[in-house]
């Protein structure tokens, strides 16, 4: 399915800018309440994210002693920015996507992690020393996922033979789902994004308990807002992209909300099913496990495709 | 072993330094020793023989005598050996007893700050559990200390 | 406190920081995420309760001693009438003995629950935290319609007890306790079969049977390491002798092995609370004791949910005590911190610090009040309790 729409409004309010902010929020709204569901407790009202992000923004933002103000003011800026982007290469709401072309696949995730390396030196920046303990938490942690995550999308890419986003969906939509010929690539792809969204148990950067809010300890007000925000719109992006890739394309809006919400519901079962990971374990599992089997995946993959040409 | 033969043994043990004995309950022995024996006391009743361990080291204020008594208690079982110091307000120290048991310094910082007396030795002597800007050489825990208005008054006075 | 040496990183937890719902100040120096060093600071809610005690009568102090702790508030009241009642003479009733010993092991099981789901918390396992505070409800319940409330039970009086148990209530008190054993079987599975958890628990701060008597360590802390130290067993109080408990160690000497002992711990309260409830001895509730208590001194020791409470009470025939003097189990047990964080990783502090299961309790009676531009105030606790009847007026 596919709607010619003015660049402007593309990128203002569909399904850039307002849905993507929107559906972030009502996303974010959707995990909370899950996994308070899972854990025995009532959860928040639907309005509850706006409610927290409408409080967050009138609220004065302190710029505190030792921090590049500048930095400190452009990072939440460029988090958000570069989640929002990322969004216009995927199949939002399972239309095509705005803008398309060979290896924006590359890009997008990319761009996802421009939103952690902000945080990570957002942390940095600052000189309070749970920030500082966040920010090397984060950065660690963007190291062990990262190439496991990547490894598993790049599973459907050579499967699809694109780098195209758009590419892969449709090819996905057509074959079998990948969920089932790429298990193990699922599985990675999907822990991987809990880990790059930080939620449990892959949450010791921001820690509470430990080291307060982690690299966002300084945060207040607007800054603290748009990180926020800029989560949810990862948090979408991300169930975006793993459900068109593994779970059989996103061709409707419906095929896109059932997707993702089943998608969600998985995560957020398994956010409350485990106790935090130390970093040093969060490590470990990625580099000793999560690599490993992604690259087992991928050479399987590699080897099915070469085969029939073989003989 | 049961509570009277416990302390029948710590009496033995305690018999070189022991001033004064008495057994004021069915399972108490309180000996009172000088404070130059307090160490030797100690280890021949922990470290040596194994009899209990340090329970808590209370302060008594006995103003009538211009003294503070110290209590370190040392249950066994049932048994409860009491060895009582009583050092001057002029000369108020006493030895650490962290070389032998270090889990004793939070015992001495707490006498040190509620009573005044000093305990020559202790790892760490900072205040535990009075605030910082606690005015020095006011002792809570003394009779004579009986909050900070009437303080004023008799310093005015 | 200074960094001893000027390069060390100092990560500051408390007095404000949400690993504690309570006001202790500790200092990590790290390396990385290698703890290297620690200290403590304590005294941020010092009350002054010991030195409150030399100026209210023998039975306001009961009341006033219940406050020291809003967790285990029955033991530091039935320490200290069980002193008094000793000086006294006077022996309450074995009735009003075994209602002490039932509120006792119902406290012990809601604390060690609430410590169960604030460990779980630290440890980033918050749906563990949820759940067993949803149960610990049950029991805080049981404790409501038994004593009228949920935290300081006023149970003791110099003597013997105020409440009785009818026999309604204690079938009440029987279903609880079954429904609580069976929770706690399944979070006894949990924490040891549980990966995630386990990989934050085993091998995490041991602590061996001879680092814990050298430390001084007691409760289920120095249980948890093969220390076989219970007061309720070496030196019974209460009905503790006519309903005996059994000591439950463990040798791991670890977190887990702190876990294991701690719900252990209370299948054996639910044992003995039945036990109770079944035996229950008839007599009267109160005992008569004189006004005046005689001059004398002497310990009493209770073995709290966190470890043997000791309680120096010492009188000079007067209506109020000379001296009463009371260290809280958690004392004991802060010492073993300091050595044994030493080497592990900052992500297993809040874990280790809530693993000895700290509760921050003693006193001070006035408040320093600084405002910009005034002098400092000093307020005695009679201008402070004026204060704020005027201002809830």
């Amino acid at each position: 399915m596919s709607l010619s729409l003015h660049p402007l409004i593309v990128l203002l309010f569909f399904p850039g800018g307002l849905f993507l902010l929107g559906s972030g929020m009502f996303y974010e709204w959707i995990d909370r309440k899950l996994v308070a569901r899972y854990q025995n407790r009532l959860g928040p009202r639907w309005f509850q994210p706006l409610a927290d992000v409408v409080k967050l923004l009138a609220k004065e933002e302190i710029i505190p002693q030792g921090v590049h103000p500048g930095l400190f003011i452009i990072l939440p800026v460029i988090a958000l920015a570069s989640a929002l982007t990322a969004a216009l290469y995927t199949p939002l709401l399972g239309l095509q996507p705005y803008y398309s072309f060979q290896g924006d696949l590359i890009v997008t995730l990319y761009l996802l992690s421009v939103m952690t390396l902000s945080l990570g030196l957002a942390g940095a920046n600052s000189i309070n020393r749970f920030s500082l303990v966040g920010a090397t938490r984060t950065i660690t942690q963007l190291f062990s996922y990262e190439a496991p995550f990547m490894l598993a999308l790049l599973g459907p890419a050579i499967a699809a033979g694109t780098w195209r986003i758009a590419g892969i969906n449709e090819f996905a939509g057509q074959s079998l789902w990948m969920i089932l010929t790429q298990p193990i690539g699922f599985i990675v792809a999907l822990i991987g994004l809990m880990g790059k969204l930080e939620l449990p148990p892959f949450d010791a950067p921001e820690a509470e308990t430990e080291i307060v809010a982690g690299a966002l300890t300084e945060y207040s007000g607007r800054g603290f807002a748009l990180f926020r925000i800029g989560k949810n719109v990862e948090l979408v992006v991300g169930l975006t992209l793993v459900s068109a890739f593994y779970l059989g394309g996103l061709m409707n809006p419906l095929e896109f909300v059932l997707k993702t919400l089943g998608l969600l519901l998985v995560m957020a079962g398994l956010q409350s099913l485990f106790a935090r990971l130390r970093i040093d374990q969060t490590v470990g599992l990625w580099w000793r496990m999560g690599t490993l089997v992604a690259l087992l995946q991928l050479l399987a993959i590699v080897i099915g495709r070469a085969l029939p040409g073989l003989f | 072993m049961n509570t009277e033969e416990l302390l029948q043994q710590a009496e033995e043990l305690l018999k070189p330094w022991a001033k004064e004995v008495s057994r004021p309950e069915d399972n108490r022995l309180d000996v009172r020793i000088e404070r130059e024996d307090l160490l030797a006391a100690v280890d021949a009743l922990i470290l040596k023989a194994h009899r209990g361990y340090l329970a808590a080291i209370t302060g008594l204020d006995h103003p009538e005598d211009e003294q503070v008594e110290l209590v370190y208690t040392f249950p066994d079982m049932a048994a409860l050996v009491n060895l009582r110091v009583s050092v001057p307000y002029a000369d108020a120290q006493v030895p650490t007893l962290c070389d032998l048991i270090p889990s004793a310094t939070l015992y001495e910082r707490e006498l040190m700050e509620m009573f005044g007396v000093t305990v020559v030795g202790t790892p760490d002597p900072a205040r535990l559990l009075l605030s910082d800007d606690w005015p020095e050489g006011v002792y809570p825990l003394r009779k004579s200390f009986t909050g900070f208005d009437q303080l004023e008054t008799e310093s005015e006075s | 406190m200074e960094a001893k040496e000027p390069k060390k990183f100092i990560v500051p937890i408390g007095p404000q920081h949400p690993a504690l719902k309570e006001p202790g100040h500790f200092e990590f120096s790290v390396d990385g995420e290698i703890v290297t060093g620690a200290s403590i600071r304590l005294g941020y809610v010092h009350r002054g309760i010991e030195k409150g005690t030399e100026q209210r009568n023998w039975i306001q102090n009961i009341y006033l001693l219940e406050r020291v702790c809003g967790i285990c508030s029955h033991v530091h009241a039935m320490a200290y009438t069980l002193g008094v009642e000793k000086l006294a003479g006077v022996t309450a009733p074995p009735r009003a003995q075994a209602i002490r010993e039932l509120v006792a092991e119902l406290e012990r099981i809601h604390s060690h629950m609430l410590w169960l789901g604030v460990a779980a918390h630290e440890g980033g396992f918050d749906t563990l935290f949820m759940y067993s505070w949803r149960d610990r409800e049950v029991v805080m319940d049981l404790l409501e319609s038994l004593t009228g409330n949920r935290v300081h039970y006023s149970t003791n009086v110099l003597g013997g007890v105020k409440i009785d148990v009818t026999p309604e209530l204690a079938d009440t008190i029987r279903k609880g306790c079954d429904f609580l054993e069976e929770r706690l079987q399944h979070y006894l599975r949990v924490v040891t079969t549980d990966e995630t958890f386990l990989a934050r628990t085993r091998g995490v701060g041991p602590m061996t049977l001879e680092q814990a008597e050298l430390l001084g360590a007691v409760g289920p802390t120095a249980r948890a390491s093969g220390v076989t130290r219970d007061i309720r067993i070496d030196a019974p109080y209460a009905s503790y002798a006519e309903f005996p408990v059994t000591v439950v160690t463990d040798n791991g000497g670890d977190l887990t092995a702190r876990f294991v002992v701690r719900i252990k711990e209370l299948f054996e309260s639910c044992r003995v609370i039945r036990q109770i409830l079944d035996n229950m001895p008839e007599s009267e509730l109160v005992a008569k004791v004189p006004r005046r208590i005689p001059a004398g001194e002497t310990i009493s020791r209770v073995e709290a949910p966190r470890g043997e409470l000791f309680y120096y009470i010492k009188s000079g025939g007067g209506d109020r005590p000379e001296r009463v003097k009371s260290r809280t189990p958690s004392l004991c047990n802060w010492s073993t911190i300091s050595t044994v964080a030493v080497g592990h990783k900052l992500a297993d502090m809040p874990m280790l610090l809530a693993g000895i299961d700290p509760c921050f309790s003693c006193n001070d009676r006035m408040i320093q009040i600084r405002r910009k531009g005034h002098e400092d105030q000093l307020w005695t606790w009679e201008q402070l309790r004026r204060y704020g009847i005027e201002y809830y007026r």
